[in-house]
């Protein structure tokens, strides 16, 4: 009996002592890449996943980025949410003054991970940099570029399109009265991007005051002082003379370049696997166009970042930190790169896919680089930091539009969006005092 | 929908229904009651109620009162999505909807779009329900097609119906604009508000359709027979019989799409229009998803949201007030 | 009725016709695009005539979302919600037009409050309800600290908090879902036609409420419970943001769920085809409901209206 008693004991202890295999941490990412996009994400999963054992990277699929920002909202305040979460940049302030995030500069360093944070290409750095440190960690970055049918151009006796707006306003007109095609251009649907932001950061000028909100609180709109208010005066012409055509709903602007019908688009370089797939006839991009006295500076971003969210355990951040690691490396960069059509956030990817003659195949993924890597870039070309921008730009939006069509005269509707503008910042504030 | 009634109650001739033999004597209590919604002859068990109606209460209780009031306190805080800090403004967020011109665009925005689709609905329903009840053959067919609507996701049907009437490549845009008319709904503000009615009909038809279907056909057919031996024609039955056995129904539609068009048609507004051009299809209830979902802005969303119900709610005891006092429940 | 109306009857044909019509013009659309391949689909304009890829988009929809178990998942909660819904109303309607108890109105009217807010805008506190359902529990907890009390009196630590979470469940993808009043509101309408005769009569037979109940009122009500339960289950298989929010699993994903991550976001190519045939995949179980439950809706009503 004693016997019996005995080895029982020795076995319980034996079982103790050897120690199970560790089931691997699971790790949700949360995120709003859907369509062909959402088997690229399970493809990345699927190489952090093979290259290690320790953590599993699971990737969901929460919807829009609205979709992705209001189900992260409801599962923190139930404490049900992930570690990582995927954000638009536009986002930056509201995850900013959350309190729910860790800085991935800091994730990284207490997971004792090296990673050369100068390497990311200046625009990316700039928007996600505060008090010297990452906050985000950046994942799917684009920049607009200009898309065009170089069949119709031909047509229309043009090598390809001007570099100056003027010039490139003759170039379409002429297409259209030579009845080369009944579009010369399509609106794109996020043209407070490209038309309104990047344009203000590529001519140098300031969208809002306090550095384009950078500075911190007390930021105001500007953006309907200036050469922007030329610009939409150009964009009603082109209108109102049937030049450009608004895409509306049920259709992708981008579809409308792609069927042949509009001979350019202003689109994200993100576009060019819709393009490639479905264009059938001869395409090209170039560079946005700049006004004649233009210092050309550098485009910003667009896209989105990964977030990491507080209220997990260690080991998840260990493993929410080698994941960022691995998304880091050039190779899985590169990869994405090719894949997707986002831009290589790291000098060092970039130059991998340089030297890999990639480019040299596909010389048009190649604008986008050099579009956000141009010049040095000034105060006004650094990005935006305004607060409830998303919301900003509703009502924004709203206003030019009815000086687009018409509604009332351009100044005014300017003046009109940027009074709107001013109240969501006034809010934003009063809501976060303190935070930032 | 109504229960089977006594055949005499058809006068003959003069097109009216009129109540069976002499006039009940009702106590003065049980017509008032039978106005508040309760039957005259009731049952005694209190206790019986209360466990009836405890289900649905738990159930809403954990599911609808408590979340709606914590999402509609919010009316009266500033507060940062995350929950992390919450300032009490009381009154500021209402005060600021007040002041907003494009609130009130957004106010008479919905009032056009409501009556607009309301009309459009039961007029379109009626007609298909009276068709549909007259023909012998092919009835189910009929049916099934004007059912189907119903069974499409509000987010697709708008992306259809955005695509069909989209100037650029739609289908119908393209045979309006070779009929002359200039169609855009990004550039016309009447446009984009045609649209929006047509696609939220559209969905809501079916809806109506089978109910008044319904309805139609628990007409009994002892009355309608007797009319027909009296010489009155099926459009003569039809507005003199049928429509006023209809009432209970018509009643029902009226505030159900009443409700549909203030609440429900969020979905499809963002699809074929996103609440423009500038705003002009931004209707209270896009305006609440728009400013609570999109722009996080929880505070003037929940103040929207008290409004709207307050509206809702208000519209509806007039309706309950002064259409069913009009309602024929008992023949 | 043996009567001769012509003209009526081809006007009437004449109208349905048109009304089919104007019904089918966009699901024909979607039927069309959905057989269509990448780059027919991105011509402006579409072609009227469908393709032949028909087969092949759909293989391709459903490989590519798992259809197989996300129909399964939007059945069980369909079904779940209609039958969750249907009994709730008709015992709180009967309760509300056949009893006479103080707060009758008010229960009527707080039951009717209901229908002014969708969950849509509710949104954020449900999830939070559903993640943890004993959240009021724990509030009167904390409130009281009872806590505090049990340990006066019993000295130990004990943990009267519960966490109770219906995420990624099914009763969480149900039960936030029953909570509205659509179906009392009818039931409510339909019993108020019903003749006090026929309560009077149970009532001096001597029968007690709930035989009453399910002997003449439910039979009676049978054809407006098959159109509420045709309307319930098409509104709930077409449900987006509330199963958005509360799962987070692929297997307990709903088949409008995934239609919906298959729209192509702005940055990627269009697959508008699958995603078309997608939809005729998502569409078919509710016509298919319709379709049967119509002519046992037909029978309900030939049989009641007698």
């Amino acid at each position: 009996m004693l016997n019996l008693f005995r080895s029982c004991f020795f076995a319980a202890l034996a079982l103790l002592l050897i120690q199970p295999a560790q089931a691997a941490t699971t790790i949700e990412l949360w995120h709003a890449m859907s369509g062909a996009l959402n088997e690229r994400v399970d493809e990345l999963a699927d190489k952090f996943n093979k290259s290690q054992s320790e953590y599993v990277l699971k990737p969901v699929l929460k919807g829009g980025y609205d979709d992705v920002v209001n189900s992260m909202i409801a599962a923190y305040r139930a404490r049900q949410h992930p570690p990582i979460v995927q954000v638009n940049e536009r986002g930056f302030l509201t995850m900013l003054s959350s309190g729910a995030i860790l800085p991935a500069t800091e994730l990284m360093e207490k997971a004792g991970h090296k990673i050369n944070w100068s390497d990311f290409i200046a625009p990316v750095a700039t928007y996600f940099t505060k008090d010297g440190m990452m906050m985000a960690m950046p994942f799917n970055s684009s920049t607009p570029i200009l898309f065009y049918n170089a069949d119709h151009f031909k047509a229309a006796g043009f090598d390809k399109p001007a570099s100056t707006w003027p010039e490139l306003e003759a170039q379409l007109y002429a297409i259209s009265k030579k009845g080369v095609s009944k579009c010369a251009m399509v609106f794109p649907a996020d043209w407070e991007w490209s038309f309104l932001e990047n344009y203000s950061a590529i001519e140098d000028v300031p969208y809002a005051t306090k550095r384009n909100g950078f500075d911190g609180v007390g930021a105001e709109y500007v953006f309907n002082k200036g050469r922007l208010v030329g610009h939409m005066e150009r964009v009603k012409r082109f209108l109102d003379d049937g030049i450009l055509e608004l895409a509306g709903q049920g259709i992708n602007p981008g579809q409308l370049f792609i069927a042949g019908r509009c001979s350019t688009v202003v689109n994200s370089t993100a576009a060019h696997a819709a393009v490639e797939a479905g264009a059938k006839f001869n395409w090209n991009a170039t560079f946005l166009p700049t006004e004649k006295d233009s210092p050309a500076k550098n485009s910003t971003i667009g896209g989105a970042a990964l977030w990491t969210l507080k209220g997990h355990k260690d080991e998840v951040y260990k493993g929410v930190a080698a994941f960022y690691n691995f998304l880091g490396n050039v190779e899985t960069q590169v990869w994405w790169h090719k894949a997707t059509g986002y831009v290589p956030v790291t000098q060092a990817a970039y130059e991998a896919a340089k030297a890999q003659g990639y480019y040299k195949d596909k010389p048009t993924r190649e604008i986008a680089v050099v579009q956000l890597a141009r010049g040095t870039p000034s105060d006004n070309s650094k990005g935006f930091r305004l607060g409830n921008s998303a919301q900003a730009n509703i009502a924004i939006k709203e206003e030019i539009q009815a000086g687009l069509l018409g509604q009332k005269p351009m100044q005014k509707a300017m003046d009109d969006a940027v009074g709107r503008g001013n109240e969501v910042l006034r809010q934003f504030e009063k809501v976060n005092a303190g935070k930032y | 929908m109504q229960a089977s009634t006594d055949a005499s109650a058809w006068d003959g001739g003069a097109g009216r229904l009129r109540p069976t033999g002499p006039p009940r004597a009702l106590p003065a209590s049980s017509a008032e009651s039978e106005q508040r919604g309760l039957k005259r002859s009731t049952f005694e068990n209190r206790a019986l109620a209360y466990l009836l109606l405890a289900p649905q209460m738990i159930v809403l209780l954990f599911f609808f009162f408590i979340p709606s009031f914590r999402a509609l306190i919010q009316a009266f805080q500033l507060s940062d999505p995350f929950g992390g800090s919450t300032q009490w403004v009381g009154l500021d967020n209402l005060a600021a909807l007040w002041r907003s011109a494009p609130y009130w665009a957004a106010v008479r925005a919905t009032i056009v779009f409501t009556l607009a689709l309301s009309v459009a609905t039961l007029g379109v329903a009626l007609l298909l329900a009276f068709a549909a009840h007259h023909v012998l053959r092919g009835q189910t067919l009929y049916k099934t097609f004007i059912l189907v609507p119903y069974a499409v996701a509000p987010a697709i049907a708008g992306i259809v119906w955005a695509f069909l009437f989209n100037p650029a490549v739609g289908p119908i845009a393209h045979l309006l604009h070779s009929a002359g008319i200039a169609w855009d709904p990004n550039r016309f503000p009447g446009h984009a508000m045609t649209l929006v009615v047509l696609a939220s009909a559209w969905k809501q038809v079916s809806y109506n359709f089978l109910f008044l279907l319904a309805g139609l056909l628990a007409v009994p057919r002892s009355i309608l027979e007797a009319a027909a031996v009296d010489g009155a024609g099926p459009i003569r039955r039809f507005v003199s019989i049928s429509l006023s056995m209809l009432t209970p129904t018509l009643f029902f539609l009226v505030v159900i799409n009443f409700v549909y068009g203030f609440f429900d048609t969020f979905a499809v507004i963002d699809a074929t229009t996103r609440g423009g051009p500038a705003g002009a299809t931004t209707t209270m209830v896009y305006k609440v998803y728009q400013d609570g979902f999109v722009s996080l802005d929880l505070g003037s969303s929940a103040a929207q949201s008290i409004v709207l119900m307050v509206l809702a709610l208000a519209l509806t005891f007039v309706q309950f007030r002064f259409l069913e006092a009009r309602v024929r429940y008992a023949v | 009725m043996v009567e001769r109306t012509p003209v009526l009857d081809a006007f009437a044909h004449l109208i349905l016709i048109a009304g089919a019509a104007l019904v089918c013009i966009p699901i024909y659309f979607v039927f069309v695009t959905g057989t269509l391949t990448q780059q027919q689909v991105l011509q402006v304009p579409m072609p009227w005539v469908p393709g032949d890829q028909f087969m092949a988009n759909v293989a391709t929809a459903w490989q590519k979302a798992d259809f197989g178990r996300l129909f399964l998942n939007s059945l069980v909660v369909s079904a779940g919600i209609v039958v969750g819904k249907i009994a709730l109303s008709l015992l709180a309607a009967f309760a509300v037009t056949y009893f006479r108890f103080p707060f009758r109105m008010t229960a009527f009217w707080l039951i009717f409050v209901s229908l002014m807010l969708p969950i849509e805008v509710r949104i954020v506190p449900t999830y939070e309800a559903a993640a943890n359902a004993a959240l009021p529990w724990n509030a009167i907890v904390d409130a009281l600290d009872l806590q505090g009390l049990a340990r006066t009196i019993t000295g130990r630590e004990l943990t009267l908090t519960l966490d109770w979470s219906l995420v990624n469940t099914y009763s969480g993808l149900i039960l936030p879902l029953i909570a509205s009043a659509t179906a009392t509101f009818l039931f409510r309408q339909f019993f108020l036609t019903v003749p006090d005769e026929l309560s009077d009569a149970a009532r001096v037979d001597g029968a007690r409420p709930m035989q009453f109940f399910w002997l003449i009122l439910l039979p009676l009500s049978r054809s407006n419970i098959v159109a509420m339960a045709i309307i319930l289950f098409l509104w709930s298989w077409n449900q987006y943001l509330w199963p958005l929010l509360v799962t987070t699993e692929k297997s307990m994903s709903t088949a409008v769920i995934g239609l919906r991550h298959l729209m192509p976001s702005a940055d990627a190519a269009p697959s508008w085809h699958v995603l078309m045939s997608a939809t005729l995949l998502t569409l078919a179980p509710p016509v298919v409901v319709v379709v049967v439950a119509q002519r046992w809706f037909i029978k309900g009503l030939i049989d009641s209206g007698k």
